[in-house]
């Protein structure tokens, strides 16, 4: 018995206490938090803004004399893959093409001494949302700030202009 | 024979679980602390993934005027569609039944009621600026999943311009490639 013990035992405490039932508890308290943790996913935004004045819009819509820059995208059923394109232009096929076609247009923009361009996303509602952030993504690496959303067609037909 | 038999059964195995117990204090510490218990803003969704994204640090003050809209896919269906497809290709579900769009843990995949909802929160904010008095001041982040179609997103960003939202952001998580670079 001497010195071979551990604490807890009879010998050193001569009050026993019967830890069991805590010992349950803890376990099922330590499951229940356990199942029900999870661990956070590092995220964060990317800003974009809607017009202010959409659907009250009164005044003369100004004159274009530049081209506006718009991304359409479409969704390809038979080739399961989204179709871009930037105004009038042929479908863009890679992300580069893309990137290069719109940084020529505000630097057009920047010539006409203009200094807000924003980048029109107009896509169907089938495209997939991966789809539409990639673009963004690749304007904010441009530093391209201001990116907007086209209005659907119901409602631009309702009323109001689209931008 | 019978001696050695009947002392194994007078000899007391005591296992000593003091050090077992405090481990487990520990650990019940560690996911009580952990554990997120209020009302959850943020839904399970699998967002876009973006190198350019901002990261968003917890400002409670900041976050009074912030909503967050969750575009996700409902727990409960299981659907071949959804999830991560070849590669880093994404599968997209456009099965709108299988869509929930909600705020707060409630549902509001129904435009109107979406609406209704954005409205009455935006009026608390609106009329800040005098020269577009009907806009309002209030935040909107949409956290879409990737796999989402567009046009879910599409709607609830109609139905936060028709409210007067005019500040919306997109939620978006850093790429895996991205985050190893940074170390």
């Amino acid at each position: 018995m001497g010195g071979g013990g551990n604490i807890g035992e009879e010998s050193d405490n001569p009050v026993e206490i019967n830890v069991t039932a805590m010992v349950d508890v803890i376990f099922c308290l330590c499951i229940f938090f356990m199942c029900s943790f999870h661990f956070k996913q590092l995220e964060g935004r990317i800003d974009t803004w809607l017009p202010k004045d959409r659907g009250v819009f009164q005044g003369q819509p100004e004159k274009v004399i530049l081209e506006e820059i718009r991304v359409f995208m479409k969704w390809d059923v038979a080739g399961n893959r989204t179709i871009r394109k930037v105004g009038n232009r042929g479908e863009v096929n890679s992300d580069e093409d893309l990137m290069n076609i719109i940084i020529q247009m505000t630097n057009d923009y920047k010539k006409a001494g203009k200094s807000e361009f924003p980048v029109l996303i107009d896509a169907t509602p089938d495209v997939p949302w991966q789809e539409v952030i990639h673009v963004m993504d690749l304007c904010k690496k441009e530093k391209l700030e201001r990116i907007e959303f086209a209005a659907p067609f119901e409602m631009m037909n309702k009323g109001g202009s689209k931008n | 024979m019978s001696r050695r038999h009947k002392a194994k059964e007078t000899t007391h195995q005591n296992p000593n679980l003091i050090p077992m117990i405090d481990i487990m204090f520990l650990l019940l510490l560690f996911f009580m602390l952990g554990a997120d218990m209020g009302q959850r803003e943020l839904e399970e969704v699998m967002l876009p993934k973006a190198s350019s994204m901002k990261e968003d640090k917890e400002n409670k003050e900041k976050d009074k005027n912030k909503l967050t809209i969750n575009v996700y896919h409902r727990y409960e269906v299981k659907c071949p569609s959804y999830g991560d497809g070849p590669g880093n290709s994404v599968k997209v579900c456009r099965d709108d039944a299988h869509w929930r769009t909600g705020i707060k843990g409630k549902d509001y995949s129904e435009p109107e009621k979406l609406g209704g909802y954005l409205k009455k929160e935006a009026d608390a904010t609106r009329g800040q600026d005098p020269k577009n008095p009907q806009v309002s001041e209030l935040k909107v982040q949409i956290r879409a999943d990737q796999s989402a179609p567009y046009g879910l997103a599409q709607r609830a960003m109609n139905t936060c311009a028709k409210a007067g939202i005019y500040k919306v952001e997109v939620g978006a998580a850093r790429p895996a490639d991205d985050k190893k670079k940074k170390g």
